[in-house]
């Protein structure tokens, strides 16, 4: 506790000083005038002045508003010890800034109580400066962190531009960061997905599970995979992920090429409507599961909805943001209240649909993220064409001993390297027929030596496979070499197979009987490669594939 | 199990959901979901929503299935529904749009 003395007599400040080492106040500082008061309080910073009112140069009255100042926000008590006597002189020294007088001469006892008094107002200010300076470091803190995931938010959480303008949406978070979630991207089948979701709660704890949740989006997307095993994926993925107080509502969309298969999973969301071009209600999409990340994976139900609409049909879907707006009545809009809004004409937009919800809000704020996405069936197939196709061009050659054969994994490594390059997934299922095809026949004909006569009875089939399966395991010998040739340039694949076996008929094989099993085999790989071709006695096949 | 079959329609319809291939390696799983009923169904559905990759033994299997109850003298309606386009085309190609009923 630093006390500065203001007096310009030297004996009071003698006294003052005295009886304040009496009372245990050591640390005391001296002025003589106001000038030097000012001077002297800059640098030693004193926790309580006591100041004389007439003094030769600035008085008392003009010193203690100068300090004052000099404090700014925190407490610096200023006790008068003045001669004066009248009230007005003892009014004024409280108006210009003091907080206390004392009369000279002074009473000692009542002082020094009238410094502690004043001490502990100054010890708590100190206190409550420091806690303001410590929640004003931590508020710059998160400040900055808010900034660093808003900047990791913007650029994780981007929509496919060429997908996204299919939709009319919007998004509006109650927090700076979102708790729903919008994503869509294109199919490789040539369609496209879309997820509309909504995290237990709103701010930045509910938005970080956005992120895994994009990316495995995206990532299942690219491979075409099934809504249902999307969601299941997202599911096992979230009950790892989120505290088990916290989860994913979420509806998952895909829609064909044609535009007009939906396919839907529906885990907890709001109910989705389908809306015809005349503005009549089609259809309602209720929510059939939990939420994602509730349910082990042996009580996941991945079970979706597939419905073909037409042309001009439009899906909506929402949050229950925006079924829980309330209005200054406390009436919630609910899912009837969405629904009239939605169906009040044919073509009700997004945005449209907002604005009616900040003003049936009112004067009040959303408690939740809102969402609102709406897809009106359109044909896809200029979505195909934005896709970039690879312009690496690249071989594979596998040459599987009868060994690598009986794990029968070869031809899914092949699925998943040619998976992973842009552009060649979309004809990944026709490449799996065409590859198995010639694998099949490779290894049931040239090296098992299995005769497809047998297939032909139903029981036929079963044998034709289980001895496939023994003397598959049995084999010892022989190879099959496969080679995948992809040429940017010619935007084709290039299959080769070659195996070690006799070889068969090429002629046979030319001129197939479509009636029998193997014949269709025959008949697939011709509608669905560009060119096939058998060589080498039959030992040899070569099909390009348009990509 | 990679095949999942329900019963719809108070047990009049079976339906037969499978998951992202439908190739020779279902062969006997196939089998093994309509050979082991005790009444025969009025209808089966095959469900290949989740269906990507098919190659020709699938429709053998197809066949077979309805040859299994024909040789039984049974009407079973047949659909195949919920296909991919992929799926779909190789449907289309082998024809099989004249047998079943594909949606």
């Amino acid at each position: 506790m630093r006390i500065l003395i203001v007096d310009d007599e030297s004996l009071n400040r003698f006294l003052l000083q005295h009886m304040l080492e009496d009372e245990g106040y050591k640390d005391c500082i001296e002025a003589k005038d106001g000038e030097e008061a000012l001077k002297l309080a800059e640098k030693h910073k004193p926790d309580l002045v006591l100041l004389d009112v007439m003094m030769p140069g600035i008085s008392g009255f003009e010193v203690a508003p100068i300090l004052k100042k000099l404090y700014k926000g925190s407490y610096l008590p200023i006790i008068f010890i003045t001669a004066l006597d009248d009230r007005e002189s003892l009014i004024k020294c409280l108006e210009v800034g003091g907080d206390d007088f004392v009369s000279k001469p002074f009473d000692k006892l009542i002082l020094a109580a009238k410094i502690r008094a004043h001490a502990r107002t100054r010890l708590l200010s100190k206190k409550v400066d420091k806690q303001n300076q410590e929640l004003l470091g931590f508020q710059r803190k998160v400040d900055r962190e808010h900034t660093i995931v808003e900047h990791i938010f913007s650029n994780a959480i981007v929509n496919n531009e060429s997908v996204v303008k299919f939709f009319d949406f919007k998004v509006s978070p109650a927090a700076t960061f979102n708790g729903d979630l919008f994503l869509c991207e294109a199919s490789p089948g040539g369609g496209l997905y879309y997820l509309v979701g909504d995290f237990t709660g709103h701010g930045l704890a509910s938005a970080i599970g956005a992120l895994p949740v994009t990316r495995s989006f995206q990532a299942m997307a690219v491979k075409g995979l099934s809504i249902g095993e999307m969601a299941f994926t997202l599911n096992s993925m979230l009950l790892q992920l989120l505290p088990p107080d916290m989860f994913f509502a979420a509806v998952i969309v895909e829609v064909d090429v044609s535009g007009k298969r939906l396919t839907i999973w529906n885990g907890g969301m709001p109910q989705m409507l389908l809306k015809s071009k005349e503005g009549e209600l089609i259809r309602k999409f209720l929510s059939k599961h939990m939420a994602l990340g509730i349910l082990d994976e042996s009580e996941f139900d991945s079970e979706c909805e597939v419905f073909d609409t037409e042309h001009g049909d439009q899906l909506f879907a929402c949050t229950d943001g925006l079924m829980e707006i309330t209005n200054k009545d406390g009436k919630m809009l609910d899912e009837e209240g969405v629904e009239k809004w939605y169906f009040a004409s044919p073509h009700v937009t997004a945005e449209h649909l907002y604005q009616q919800a900040r003003a049936y809000l009112g004067e009040a704020e959303p408690h939740d993220d809102m969402t609102i996405a709406i897809y009106r069936s359109t044909p896809l197939h200029d979505l195909k064409e934005n896709i970039q196709i690879s312009a690496t061009p690249f071989e594979i050659s596998l040459k599987l001993s009868s060994e690598a054969l009986k794990n029968e994994q070869a031809l899914e490594s092949i699925m998943n390297m040619i998976n992973s390059q842009q552009g060649l997934n979309w004809i990944r299922s026709d490449l799996f027929t065409v590859l198995t095809e010639m694998f099949n026949n490779s290894l049931e004909h040239g090296l098992l030596h299995l005769d497809s006569r047998v297939k032909r009875s139903p029981e036929g089939f079963i044998t034709y496979y289980e001895q496939r399966e023994k003397r598959l395991s049995a084999l010892e010998n022989g190879f099959i070499h496969i080679t995948l040739i992809y040429s940017p340039a010619q935007k084709m694949l290039t299959i080769v197979m070659k195996d070690s076996g006799a070889g068969f008929d090429i002629e046979k094989v030319n001129n197939p009987d479509l009636t029998s099993s193997s014949g269709r085999g025959v008949l697939l790989m011709r509608e669905l490669c560009e060119t096939i071709e058998y060589s080498e006695g039959g030992t040899k096949a070569t099909a390009t594939m348009k990509v | 199990m990679a095949i999942k079959a329900n019963w719809e329609n108070a047990n009049k319809a079976l339906i037969i959901k499978m998951d992202e291939k439908f190739d020779y390696s279902k062969v006997q799983e196939f089998r093994h979901v309509y050979t082991e009923l005790s009444e025969p169904p009025k209808e089966i559905r095959i469900d290949l929503a989740d269906t990507q990759y098919m190659d020709s033994s699938a429709l053998g299997m197809l066949l077979n299935m309805q040859k299994h109850f024909c040789d039984k003298d049974k009407t079973v309606n047949y659909k195949i529904i919920n296909s991919r386009p992929q799926v779909a085309r190789i449907l289309k190609i082998s024809r099989f749009d004249k047998k079943f009923d594909i949606s």
